[in-house]
């Protein structure tokens, strides 16, 4: 089951739309490839998306994962200080990441159910960061 | 419905197979033995970090050159997941050939890997090898395949952690955590063996108790961790010096034992000259340098010094070393009975 802790959604920043936005793709993502590959195998995939990727983009060390699922909970005020662009960028390499390892483990099994429900979210994030 | 209750009925059979293994191979076999009824593969098989085994469980119709394919790709995803990259030729390969496909479904004798499954077998956070189901055919598998073979997955995951465990335990109950060589309590029960077959069936069996002259002073000189390391090396250089089915162990503190089945007395007394003349002139480094240490040596035999137990053979090849020391060391001395 996944988890995320209720934030405070008064102060719409692009940065918090762009966050609100990977936060529930991330959630959408981490619950329908864990009915198919089971919790600790996402987790363990998570967690080696996540070491390639921290050097580049430090900040996606704040997402938790962990059997139980993801949570970015209480980080919101560490990432106010990054613009919207560079947290749309590293969401985004994580996710392509976790889909080469997706297609690495059982070719195009799980991406076939992931790419209709990532791109479209690509596209908004994109929009959201233009917008600003 | 009926379906997915037949299908629920297979997985619970394969999880039940793969937990009452006691080896990696009863797993692919057991495994194995049940997936066809589940998945359309030609080739399923499961890597195993420890030792890099690769265990294959094929469609007798499989070209050798399907065995290759699945080596390569699954070397490939275990470099991805796991933290050192492994090529296919470093993998110790173990196929094993099974009819289980219908005759009209046998596979090409040029056909390759089209399609896989491969999953981690991770525990506890950590990759210990990974699991693969192919096909010569593309696409051959759907999302429920990789539901049911996750599950699959994770038995098996399971299963090999508590066998990894199971080594280690074994490992620290026979040897010894410094040396490697067997422990005293090893030693006892293989000399219980090794007695109990000579004492009835009347071959010759010698032991050999070996002590490392003025060994305390290295302690007090160079401190215990070089004293560590020196017993370290000279375990190296005895294991190096015996047979195959000798046996090599720490008695206790600096004191060594061989246990050498069906050798003579003119044989094992050869042996331990070697050993004495091996560790004499191999120099060993200690500190910022290097010294040539010396060993005593004791031998007993059955059946000339007509030991009646384990027990007395020890005691007799104890009395034989004590004999080389207070000879003045650097020694091999022969059991003599009414020497003490």
């Amino acid at each position: 089951m996944a988890r995320v802790t209720k934030e405070d959604k008064n102060g719409k920043w692009p940065s918090d739309l762009v966050l609100d936005l990977y936060r529930n793709l991330l959630i959408e993502i981490w619950d329908d490839v864990s009915a198919l590959i089971g919790e600790a195998i996402l987790e363990l995939l998570f967690t080696l998306a996540i070491r390639k990727l921290r050097e580049k983009y430090p900040f996606l060390v704040f997402v938790k994962v962990s059997e139980e699922g993801i949570s970015l909970s209480g980080m919101r005020e560490e990432w106010r200080n990054l613009s919207p662009l560079e947290i749309h960028r590293g969401f985004q390499s994580l996710i392509n990441h976790l889909s080469h390892l997706f297609s690495v483990l059982a070719e195009g099994v799980i991406n076939k159910e992931l790419f209709p429900k990532v791109f479209p979210k690509f596209r908004e994030a994109e929009r959201i960061v233009s917008q600003k | 419905m009926r379906l997915i209750f037949k299908n629920l009925n297979i997985l619970r059979s394969i999880i039940n197979a793969i937990s009452k293994s006691s080896e990696i191979k009863e797993i692919v076999e057991s495994a194995g033995a049940h997936l066809p009824n589940l998945f359309d593969f030609s080739s399923f098989g499961v890597l195993w970090k420890e030792g890099l085994l690769l265990y294959i469980y094929q469609d007798e119709s499989c070209p050798p050159s399907f065995s290759q394919d699945m080596a390569k790709n699954m070397a490939r995803v275990f470099s991805v997941l796991g933290e050192e990259p492994v090529e296919a030729d470093q993998l110790t390969l173990e196929v094993g050939k099974r009819n289980f496909r219908p005759k009209q479904m046998v596979i090409d004798p040029n056909a390759t890997l089209k399609s896989h499954l491969t999953l981690p077998l991770a525990a506890e956070g950590e990759v210990i090898g990974c699991t693969s189901l192919t096909s010569d055919q593309p696409n051959a598998f759907d999302a429920q395949d990789l539901q049911f073979f996750s599950v699959i997955g994770y038995q098996m995951a399971t299963t090999l952690k508590q066998f990894e465990r199971f080594s280690s335990i074994k490992t620290m109950a026979i040897y010894d955590t410094l040396t490697s060589l067997h422990n005293r309590g090893s030693f006892e029960e293989r000399l219980g063996i090794e007695a109990q077959k000579s004492f009835y069936g009347g071959t010759p069996l010698s032991l050999v108790m070996i002590d490392v002259d003025h060994f305390k002073n290295i302690n007090d000189t160079f401190g215990h961790l070089e004293g560590d390391r020196v017993l370290c090396e000279i375990a190296s250089l005895l294991k190096g010096s015996v047979r195959k089915k000798d046996t090599v162990a720490r008695y206790g503190g600096e004191e060594f034992v061989l246990i050498l089945p069906g050798a003579g007395l003119g044989e094992s007394a050869m042996i331990a000259e070697r050993i004495r003349h091996l560790i004499e002139s191999t120099p060993i480094r200690i500190g910022q340098g290097e010294i040539n240490l010396t060993v005593s040596l004791g031998i007993s035999n059955f059946p000339i010094h007509r030991p009646n137990s384990k027990e007395e053979l020890v005691k007799m090849a104890d009395q034989a070393l004590y004999e080389a020391k207070e000879g003045g060391r650097n020694r091999v001395f022969i059991f003599r009975p009414g020497h003490a």
